[in-house]
């Protein structure tokens, strides 16, 4: 029937994940991983809840540059005052995230982290026994492709791509100690391992941030104001150095990052990177042709922002 | 009216409702209680070669398991098609048609019980669109024997009157277009939920969420073969039905035979994704729609084909299929007017009734066409329907017969609040007005199951606590129709509302009622209790002038008193009662309704048949993104003829929740199929329109004073979704140019069609 | 299965819970108190919105061993059987409910909503609401009877 840990600090959660080692998940604020386990996606008997960690340090912005732990709720992002007025693109991507009382429990650790979605794969167990079950779960071949080598699951994490544009670099705990990493290296273009360095029970601790951008643009496509999960996230960022960093979420794997000089940036190379490294299928409810032409609207309408100016 | 008719009531079971303790069905548990765990098909259209329950038989925390040669007696809401079982008997039809069950002691063994059963199935080509339900397939291959022809067509209905079509060769104007709808499904928010509990005495309870205690309660006897005196159906509070609710289920029939087999309490209730399994929602449906008119304006001839997808099996598809052609015979005036509609069988969950029934596709495709002929003409869309609405007190060209009819000043009402004549066609790009009316019955005249009795009967008991006690087999399912009761009640006897108290929706103690749906209950019900009460205040003034000397007639109740008005009587209710009940005790009054004799004299001239009809003009405003399509309605001006609002609260509350509704098919709803099988059956992909997707809303009640509704009212609770669609509809043609014939109009679609423009 | 104490409502009770139990199903099955509702089961509509050591959280997503230890407050918690809370009375008053089933959920966001926003537009009222699903009403006489709400809480 399992077990249930609520550990106080991250080290005794390590310990605890070396004692259940192979069988165990980390809830940050479950709220996604629930339905996971209530559909049979998930099936750890051990649940080793972070929520109770006292988390020091939940937003610290200095010198306009910002740490924040990875336990902090979206609400108290998207409400903070220092963030609303530093990084109000972060502000903007947690808002954008599920339901306001799901953000009140959601953290930001839970959301940089969020599992890939298909639409053939977050199904009960009874449809994913009927339709044929994909690669992902338990068959071989993948139900949207029909191919047996590649699967195509989307990232839809909506802040994971205003913190890379923000060129945020994480810091995760495992068992050897701290390390830290940039985000976009979190992740793998792979639908059914999409996170790499986060082996050896590690768990996401803190959120950096260098330095506060000159200029930002957000926007999400869902049809819905509220709840949805992300069909389309462009986040756009011009640093002081003049780099551009635009990270486009929901149409790949992972999220997919172009960065440039915003003086050597034209925008016919930039739509053209786009629609390369974007490994789009039909695994959304909004048409895969109608993604793929709106990530080059959404990209015209950042360019003509800036380069108007 | 001295009294809360025509007054906004809040319900009388309101605060029960706010503060949780309500009982809905899954909030009741009883001794010893059982669960059903339910085993469903994976298979959209397989034969049952065998199952095998022995592993699941021998399991301790099982205590019984059902298969459908257990209970293999067919039914179904309409008498004329009961092509349901209880569980698959030979065949599976859809994915997720359910084919076996067992009883354990908890939720969680009952449902890991049922994965133990086993079943091999050998699968037959599957019909998963209505194209391919229409043509000749091999006799095994029909999804029921029981089709014609050697096709998959459930049900043809067809008539036609001063030949359209000759019109159309002739007209000024005409204008023919496709539309293509995608199925919606309710979405209350109550889970369905049942219990049975089989008494000591050999007769059967049945708790259940239903809108319709009556269909159950004859179903159940029918399939259970339990004479029909041994049960009782009860509602208890309802979350929501819209439609979903109306047909006896599977899972009651199953519920029932576990209990009778254990003669234990048993309880089933669904998950989310049962819930759109079971659908029985709006059919997808595809429309060719005809109109012409003269130079004028005037419309000449209406003539539409329809398509229905009605899924695997009948439940009130007859009627969907008539409803879709009959309904459009208002609110305009059309001489030359015919339909055909074929209803197809499907291999998915089934398709029935909801909100607004079989019109609401029409509704949209015909309000649709006028807008584009008033653009052919170059008249105001409002001023080419001002031109054609039909009067009061007429007959439709099909026999209908119109009563009251309030929609001219509907509609002037709406152009007038919007400001209609200064925004239409004036707005900046991207910015849009449109318009659209509705027409719905109150009620339908004729039974389900033909028999001799009212459509509805309400006993009104009177006893020594002066209180009131209101027996009705209708179902409050949220439109409040229990306070309607009250209301009624109070008004015709001069009483405080807290005097009276409702007893409802019980076959074993409540006068049978034909349910809460085709919107009946304000005008049946109400008309029924109104006698019910007339009468007790009869027999009072009776006894009382006999006992005083004094003339019945002078007798008046109001305030809670009983008095003439030369006040030589002056009592108190109380003592009014203590008069009424000497030498003869507590007594029960009677009433009941029995709709008028209507209709014409040809095949098919039933259908649509209604004592009253509903009108409504809405106009929308929205805002259009040209560069993704993206749509968002700002405002829906929205006025509706209900007649007379008996409680404008639940009349203003029934249109707010239509705009919600039909907001949710036009742009966002939409029941997803892979190989069959529902692939958004639940919240996060059924895209339910949430408090911040929903616009501003101007709600005017429009009073046409109906004379044979109860106080003149008419009913508030389906018609208000028909003009939602259409005038969204027409006002993104106004704001970015395209006309969206396929539902939902989804950014993509809109996209598609503005890039199709340049 | 674990023995635990939950503090429900300001009275204590010891029950046997499973270890990936919900305190939507620990609630409803186990103590009996139905006034918290089960609609979708996984987040999407709010009904089953109860409040941990104050906060508003999802009952169906909240593992009810995270629950223990803290003050758990339910429908029932907030006016049983005394007088209602002028979010409950004027949600009654102004038809702010029809079939009642998304209402105790309503409730329980929009008490702590406007104990901590106490003077909100409709606008910001529709946002707080926005993960609430409600099938009857069209959201417009809850948002109303809110406001209402506010406005008494203000006076």
């Amino acid at each position: 029937m399992g077990n249930y840990y609520h550990p106080s600090s991250i080290k005794e959660a390590l310990r605890l994940a070396a004692n259940n080692s192979g069988n165990y998940m980390y809830f940050s604020g479950g709220t996604d991983l629930q339905i996971y386990r209530k559909q049979g996606l998930e099936n750890s008997e051990t649940i080793i809840d972070l929520n109770a960690i006292e988390a020091t340090e939940r937003i610290l912005v200095k010198n306009a540059s910002l740490q924040m732990s990875a336990f902090t709720f979206l609400e108290e992002i998207s409400l903070s005052k220092d963030i609303q007025l530093h990084f109000p693109l972060l502000a903007q991507a947690a808002k954008s995230v599920a339901t306001p009382v799901i953000r009140k429990t959601a953290t930001i650790g839970g959301n940089i982290l969020v599992n890939n979605r298909c639409t053939f794969y977050n199904q009960s167990k009874e449809w994913r026994q009927a339709v044929g079950s994909c690669m992902r779960d338990v068959g071989d071949i993948c139900q949207v492709t029909g191919g047996k080598n590649k699967c195509y699951s989307r990232n839809v994490s909506d802040t994971a791509p205003a913190l890379i544009a923000l060129n945020a670099s994480v810091v995760v705990h495992n068992q050897e100690g701290e390390e830290e990493i940039p985000l976009k290296d979190l992740y793998s273009p792979d639908g059914i391992i999409f996170h790499q360095h986060l082996d050896k029970d590690a768990i996401l601790k803190k959120i950096n941030i260098p330095e506060k951008p000159k200029t930002w643009w957000f926007k999400k496509l869902r049809l819905r104001k509220t709840l949805d999960f992300t069909s389309l996230t462009l986040a756009a960022v011009v640093d002081n150095k003049d780099i551009v960093r635009i990270c486009i979420n929901g149409m790949s794997m992972s999220p997919i990052l172009i960065e440039e000089s915003f003086h050597s940036l034209s925008i016919e190379n930039l739509l053209k990177q786009a629609r390369k490294n974007c490994k789009t299928v039909d695994n959304d409810l909004m048409p895969m042709k109608y993604r793929k032409e709106m990530m080059n609207v959404f990209l015209k309408q950042w360019w003509s922002t800036v380069y108007s100016n | 009216m001295s009294g809360p008719v025509g007054k906004a009531t809040p319900y009388i079971d309101g605060v029960q409702k706010a503060t949780g303790q309500a009982m809905y069905t899954d909030d009741f548990r009883y001794p010893n209680m059982l669960y059903v765990g339910l085993l469903r098909s994976s298979y959209a259209h397989a034969k049952i070669k065998n199952i095998d329950i022995k592993a699941v038989e021998a399991d301790p925390a099982v205590a019984a398991v059902a298969i459908g040669k257990d209970i293999p007696v067919s039914f179904g809401v309409l008498p004329i098609s009961p092509d349901e079982n209880a569980m698959a008997v030979d065949k599976v039809r859809y994915v997720g048609e359910i084919v076996a069950a067992v009883a354990a002691e908890s939720i969680e063994a009952a449902q890991k019980a049922v994965q133990g059963i086993k079943v091999k199935y050998e699968p037959i080509r599957e019909f998963l669109n209505p194209a391919d339900s229409l043509e000749t397939c091999a006799p095994d291959e029909q999804i029921h024997d029981h089709t014609k022809n050697g096709k998959n067509i459930h049900k043809t209905a067809e008539l036609r009157f001063n030949d359209p079509e000759k019109e159309f060769e002739s007209a000024d104007f005409v204008r023919k277009e496709k539309f293509k709808f995608a199925g919606v499904t309710h979405a209350f928010t109550e889970p369905h939920s049942t219990i049975a509990i089989w008494n000591g005495d050999e007769t059967l309870t049945v708790i259940s969420a239903t809108q319709v205690p009556h269909y159950l309660h004859k179903n159940l006897s029918k399939v259970l073969g339990l004479p029909i005196h041994k049960i009782q159906v009860k509602k208890p509070t309802l979350g929501g039905g819209f439609g979903g609710k109306s047909d006896p289920f599977a899972h009651e029939m199953i519920t029932a035979y576990l209990s009778m087999k254990t003669k234990r309490p048993v309880k089933c209730t669904f998950s989310r994704e049962e819930v759109f399994i079971t659908n029985h929602g709006r059919h997808p449906t595809d429309i060719d729609m005809t109109v012409s008119c003269d130079k004028k304006g005037n419309i000449t001839a209406l003539d539409t084909d329809v398509i229905i997808d009605g899924g695997a099996y009948g439940s009130f598809g007859v009627v969907t299929s008539y409803y879709n052609g009959v309904l459009l015979q208002g609110p305009y005036k059309i001489d030359k007017f015919g339909f055909r509609t074929r209803r197809t069988y499907t291999n998915k969950p089934q398709c029935g009734a909801m909100r607004g029934h079989g019109a609401v596709n029409p509704r949209y495709a015909v309000e649709i066409v006028l807008d584009m002929l008033a653009h052919d003409l170059k008249i105001d869309p409002c001023d080419l329907r001002m031109k054609n609405f039909l009067p009061e007190n007429t007959l439709t060209v099909g026999q209908l017969r119109i009563t009251s009819n309030g929609v001219k000043e509907c509609l002037e009402t709406v152009r007038k609040k919007s400001d209609w004549d200064e925004r239409y066609n004036k707005l900046p790009y991207g910015h849009g007005r449109g318009v659209a009316c509705g027409f719905f019955i109150s009620g339908s005249a004729l039974p389900i199951i033909w028999n001799r009795y009212p459509q509805t009967v309400v006993h009104a008991k009177l006893d020594f606590d002066g209180r009131i006690v209101m027996f009705s087999g209708a179902s409050d399912i949220g439109q409040g129709s229990d306070t309607m009761l009250v209301q009624i009640a109070a008004e015709e006897l001069g009483i405080p509302m807290d005097f009276v108290q409702v007893e409802a929706a019980d076959t074993k103690t409540t006068p049978v009622d034909l349910g809460s749906y085709s919107s009946r209950v304000t005008f049946m019900v109400g008309n029924a209790a109104k006698m019910a009460v007339e009468k007790v205040r009869k027999e009072m003034a009776k006894a009382i002038a006999k006992e005083k000397g004094i003339a019945i007639d002078s007798i008046k109740f109001n305030d809670g008193k009983i008095f003439t008005k030369d006040e030589t009587l002056d009592l108190s209710w109380v003592e009014g009662v203590e008069i009424a009940m000497a030498g003869r005790g507590a007594f029960v009054e009677s009433g009941f309704y029995i709709s008028p004799k209507l209709g014409g004299d040809f095949k098919g001239s039933g259908a649509g048949l209604s004592p009253a009809y509903s009108f409504g003009a809405f106009i929308s405003e929205v805002v259009v993104d040209p560069e993704t399509g993206e749509v968002n309605v700002e405002k829906i001006w929205a006025a509706h003829d209900c007649g007379k609002a008996l409680n404008p609260l639940a009349v203003e509350g029934q249109i707010e929740g239509s705009i919600h509704m039909g907001l949710g098919q036009a742009l966002s709803e939409d029941m997803r199929y892979v190989k069959g099988q529902i692939m958004n059956a639940n919240f996060f992909d059924y895209r339910i329109p949430y408090s911040v997707d929903t616009p501003e809303m101007d709600v005017t009640i429009i009073e046409s004073n109906d004379g044979e509704g109860p106080y003149g009212a008419k009913e508030a609770g389906e018609g208000p979704i028909h003009p939602v669609l259409p005038s969204i509809g027409n006002a993104i043609f106004d704001a970015v140019g395209v006309r969206m014939c396929e539902l939902p109009i989804t950014p993509d679609k809109i996209f598609t069609k503005i890039k199709e423009l340049k | 299965m674990d023995k635990v104490e939950l503090n429900v409502n300001g009275f204590s009770h010891t029950v046997l819970v499973d270890s990936s139990e919900t305190i939507l199903d620990t609630l409803r099955n186990r103590l009996y108190l139905t006034g918290t509702k089960k609609c979708c089961d996984e987040g999407t509509c709010g009904s089953c919105t109860v409040h941990l050591d104050g906060k508003p959280v999802l009952g169906c997503l909240t593992p009810t061993m995270r629950c223990v230890g803290k003050k758990i407050v339910t429908i029932e918690g907030i006016s049983a059987g005394e007088d209602l809370h002028p979010v409950q009375k004027h949600l009654v008053k102004n038809l702010g409910l029809q079939c009642g089933f998304c209402t105790p959920g309503v409730v329980m966001t929009a008490v702590p909503y406007l104990e901590n926003n106490p003077d909100p537009s409709i606008d910001e009222i529709k946002n707080s609401l926005s993960g609430n699903l409600c099938r009857c009403t069209g959201y417009k006489k809850i948002n109303e009877a809110i406001q209402s709400a506010a406005e008494e809480m203000n006076s």
